[in-house]
């Protein structure tokens, strides 16, 4: 007798410890960017269908709740859900959309106000776990959505609200049912049974732990009301597994499961939900959807027996399908996600990332990010089967912002996701070409160059420090005697750049270079200047980036906030730039660059897309074609795509051949948002003869449009002639 | 869990006294493979902390690019069980916010670009509206919310220079003189031909140049800023 009060007085302290001090490890969340929707906005085709899906919308015929999207003739009318962000909420609003060939050409609300700018709530793409690997999303009980309680009470504890923690008329019940059907069918625990069972002990089928299981439901039921018992159970108990991943709660198992917010669940969703309770791997509706039907329906039928519905609700439901969600499941951002983990993990420790709900805002475009893996797959199933099975062919494509230098999209594997090395960020290859619009932008930067300057393309001889000569040759082998600046650029004639790089020097190259975020040491060799130099994809880009935004240099970032679980701002990126190069250098070099795209080795691009989209691009090809390049810019889109083989080992593929066909691929799925082509005061268009060097009269054949600084303006000859 | 359905029959057959005092464990819910439900180890759960981030945490603009502002030691989390969730909101409009043509801009600037007359109006109703939101933050004393309004506006509109002087600005009021002289500095490429803005840009960059002790730097951004007076 004394020993079993002592016990009890034990248990009572342990139950009180435990559901007070109680709290859940909160994995950080990392959403994606939110959709900002205005009037002008440009979409890609099947863009804002593949958002919505992405975040769980439902179409319907008459959108009348969050989470709500409805085909309309002009567009299609959204009912937002709402969300916390960073900078304040943003309410859940439905708004009618116009759409234009892809461009939003109105946005208003049904009452005709119109709406200057919406932001969907961002997709969650991922979690920073802790070791356990437990995954939740807290809800409250008001977040349950309608018929909920009365579903779970009346499948797993008829009598949850009258009994005290333990239901002797329930076992009884249990038994008699499992008696009649000769299996199990029901059983006798309570949901405060349940709760003690997963939150205080442990899974072991001990006999201690049978005996113990009662008192210490009843305890909990003494101290605590069973709407806070009902609360922690519903976020404690195990609905599903996905990998190492464990689905607690039914708050995630909604968005698991059905892609939506637990509170729009209907009838026949809520019913799944509370079936899978029983057996979530038994149960589980992606792997047995019959199975899960099955139990689904049951669950509808024990609620019209009990007069919660009707028969005509029952089958009704029972007629619906499972509606899961389409939107994928698995982590499809692994290479993100890891830059993502690499930066936070400096500015963070690990185990509040894992543990206190941080929630992450990222850049990452899922749309961008989708193309981005579609672009890769296709592509390189494309160069395999054309150049017959390229062993170990590896890939990486990085993708950011033009404006703001914030990464939208990262692939770091040849098939999407990665294991090992994250192509991308991991591994340095030597850059070949890619390095050439640096060697321009080094010359121009001296004022004493223009795109219309004369190269020689003759064969050069340089002797190396190690007293050997190096003998650069260019790809076809031929020199092209004098060039002009743009045609050498355009062309990707290494002797022509050998000896710009020369004039102007290798150190001044490198230095520019160093300027637009390349902060390794690089001996100043010539060999330098045709790219023997080793950077990543994401280096390459960080360059690109600068020369896209006008001769700023913005470093590439993805983390834009951190705030807490309560939405309290933690950490903010500002938006920063630095000057790297003149505006009116980078001007004249992204005309050269355009060059490339329209007549040069860049020009494949064209095969994918319009004529009048504007792109500034060069190709990349190192000895041997051992790495394949391809970078540049677009409207508002960053690139760089690089191929080649894990060994190193040469490849069948030029930089034109092979990473252009996935950059090019990628930008024809991407929203073209014209960038304004912004003249510099100090520079004007000229039609050149570019043999003479002179301007001639606008309708003489064989001219070419060039910008030139107005001090070194050309001579005009009033005749076309040479 | 299925699994433990074929365990419990037994129970079942036996009617036994710690079936009556345990119920049958067929609506247990631990996961199938390993119990990964058990709650955290004391060690692995959240130490009990003030409510209150540590004024360490406060967040404030970094002096460098990249960088994460706040660098919590010993994160704090709150203390009670908090709601993670969107909160839908049904039935609720969203108030759009009347934009002022020609909203100006020189009551929000630092002292020494003040005397500027206002700069045009965006012709994109969404970047005057995301301004317009800027400035009412700005004025709360919500300067971080206001930035990341800007730097909203900055996404959607990369080449209207109002979002660029609107950005200066700010910095240039949080003492960020160096950020505040390069995003004028970017913002003058994007204004060739308007000289409203060009006057502008070098006078905050004149202001911020002055603030980093630029004498020199500071002169000749004025003589700049003359031309275009």
């Amino acid at each position: 007798m004394v020993i079993g009060v002592v016990g009890l007085v034990y248990l009572d302290a342990q139950i009180r410890h435990r559901f007070e001090g109680h709290r859940w490890s909160l994995p950080a969340k990392v959403y994606a960017r939110p959709l900002e929707l205005f009037k002008g906005q440009k979409m890609a085709a099947g863009q804002l269908d593949y958002e919505l899906t992405q975040l769980g919308y439902r179409w319907v015929k008459h959108a009348n709740a969050p989470g709500q999207v409805q085909k309309t003739n002009q567009g299609m009318a959204i009912y937002s859900r709402g969300f916390r962000f960073a900078d304040g909420n943003e309410l859940g609003v439905l708004v009618e959309l116009s759409l234009q060939h892809n461009t939003i050409t109105d946005l208003r609300q049904p009452s005709g106000t119109s709406v200057a700018l919406l932001r969907l709530e961002p997709q969650l793409v991922g979690g920073i776990y802790p070791a356990h690997n437990e995954d939740r999303e807290l809800i409250q009980l008001n977040d349950l959505p309608n018929g909920f309680i009365e579903t779970l009470l009346a499948v797993e504890d008829r009598n949850y609200y009258s009994h005290y923690g333990i239901s002797p008329w329930g076992i009884v019940r249990a038994l008699w049912a499992n008696i009649q059907a000769g299996a199990v069918v029901q059983g006798g625990s309570t949901l405060t049974q349940q709760l003690v069972k997963n939150f205080y002990l442990t899974d072991r089928q001990t006999l201690w732990r049978k005996l113990i299981e009662a008192p210490m439901a009843l305890l909990l039921n003494v101290h605590y009301s069973k709407d806070e018992v009902l609360e922690v159970y519903l976020n404690e108990v195990f609905v599903g597994q996905a990998g190492k991943r464990a689905i607690h709660g039914f708050g995630l198992a909604s968005r698991f499961y059905f892609g939506q917010p637990l509170s729009e669940l209907k009838l026949h969703q809520v019913a799944l939900l509370v079936g899978l309770v029983k057996g979530p791997s038994y149960y589980n509706p992606q792997r047995y959807p019959k199975r899960a039907t099955k139990r689904r329906n049951l669950v509808l039928s024990i609620l019209a027996q009990q007069n919660l519905i009707s028969d005509a609700q029952k089958i009704q439901y029972q007629g619906l399908p499972l509606d899961l969600t389409e939107a994928t499941k698995v982590s499809r951002y692994p290479a993100y996600m890891d830059v993502v983990r690499q930066q936070l993990q400096q500015h963070y420790q690990a185990s509040a990332l894992s543990s206190h709900g941080l929630r992450i805002f990222t850049s990452l475009d899922p749309w961008v990010q989708h193309q981005a893996d579609r672009a890769m797959v296709e592509q390189v199933l494309k160069l395999n089967q054309r150049h017959g099975k390229i062993k170990g062919l590896q890939g990486a494509l990085v993708v950011s912002h033009r404006g703001s230098g914030e990464l939208l999209a990262l692939v770091g594997d040849h098939n999407g996701g990665y294991a090992g090395h994250n192509w991308a960020l991991d591994r340095s290859r030597q850059v070949g070409s890619l390095l050439k619009p640096v060697i321009h932008l080094a010359a121009l930067e001296t004022g004493q160059y223009s795109p219309a300057t004369m190269i020689n393309d003759a064969p050069v001889s340089l002797q190396q420090s190690d007293g050997t000569l190096w003998q650069p040759q260019n790809y076809d082998r031929k020199s092209h005697g004098k060039v002009p600046m743009y045609e050498a650029l355009a062309k990707s004639y290494n002797q022509a750049n050998v000896r710009l790089g020369m004039q102007v020097g290798v150190d001044k190259v490198l230095q520019q270079l160093k300027k637009m975020g390349v902060d390794q040491f690089i001996p100043a060799y010539p060999s330098a200047l045709l790219g023997a130099v080793e950077m990543s994809p994401l280096q390459v880009n960080q360059v690109y980036q600068t020369i896209a935004g006008n001769g700023f240099y913005s470093p590439l970032s993805l983390v834009r906030q951190v705030t807490q679980a309560n939405g309290q701002l933690l950490s903010h990126f500002p938006f920063a730039v630095r000057q790297a190069a003149s505006n009116d250098a980078t001007y004249l070099l992204q005309h050269e660059m355009r060059m490339a795209a329209h007549y040069g080795t860049a020009k494949g691009v064209y095969q994918y897309l319009p004529k009048q989209q504007q792109v500034s691009a060069k190709t990349g090809t190192t000895n041997d074609l051992k790495d394949s390049w391809f970078a540049g810019f677009s409207g508002q889109h960053v690139a760089t795509v690089w191929l080649g083989r894990e060994d190193a080992k040469p490849t069948p593929l030029t930089g034109a051949g092979g990473a252009l066909h996935v950059w090019a691929q990628l930008m024809q799925h991407l929203a073209y948002t014209t960038y304004k082509d912004i003249k510099p005061q100090l520079i004007e268009n000229y039609h050149l003869n570019v043999k003479t060097g002179k301007a001639m009269p606008n309708n003489c054949p064989n001219g070419v449009w060039l910008p030139i600084p107005k001090v070194s303006a050309p001579a005009f000859n009033k005749t076309c002639g040479y | 869990m299925y699994n433990n359905q074929i365990t419990c029959s037994k129970y079942v057959s036996l009617i036994s006294l710690m079936l009556v005092l345990g119920g049958c464990a067929a609506t247990g819910y631990g996961p199938v493979v390993e119990d990964l439900s058990v709650p955290a180890r004391a060690s692995e759960r959240l130490p009990t902390l003030p409510s209150q981030l540590p004024a360490s945490i406060q967040v404030t603009p970094a002096p460098s690019a990249p960088v994460v502002t706040a660098k919590p030691k010993a994160y704090v989390a709150p203390k009670s069980v908090v709601t993670i969730t969107a909160q839908p909101v049904s039935n609720q409009v969203v108030t759009v916010i009347a934009v002022p043509e020609n909203a100006s801009v020189a009551t929000q600037e630092a002292p020494s670009v003040a005397q500027t007359p206002p700069l045009p109006a965006s012709d994109q109703a969404v970047v005057e509206q995301l301004l317009t939101e800027a400035d009412q933050l700005k004025a709360q004393g919500k300067v971080t919310e206001a930035v990341i309004q800007l730097q909203r506006a900055q996404r959607i509109a990369p080449q209207e220079p109002k979002v660029y002087a609107r950005l200066a600005a700010l910095q240039l009021s949080l003492g960020e003189a160096s950020r505040a002289e390069q995003l004028a500095l970017k913002g003058l490429t994007l204004v060739p031909n308007k000289k409203s803005y060009q006057y502008y840009f070098w006078k905050l960059i004149g202001a911020s140049r002055s603030n980093l002790g630029d004498s020199q730097g500071e002169a000749k951004a004025i003589a700049q800023a003359a031309k275009y007076k």
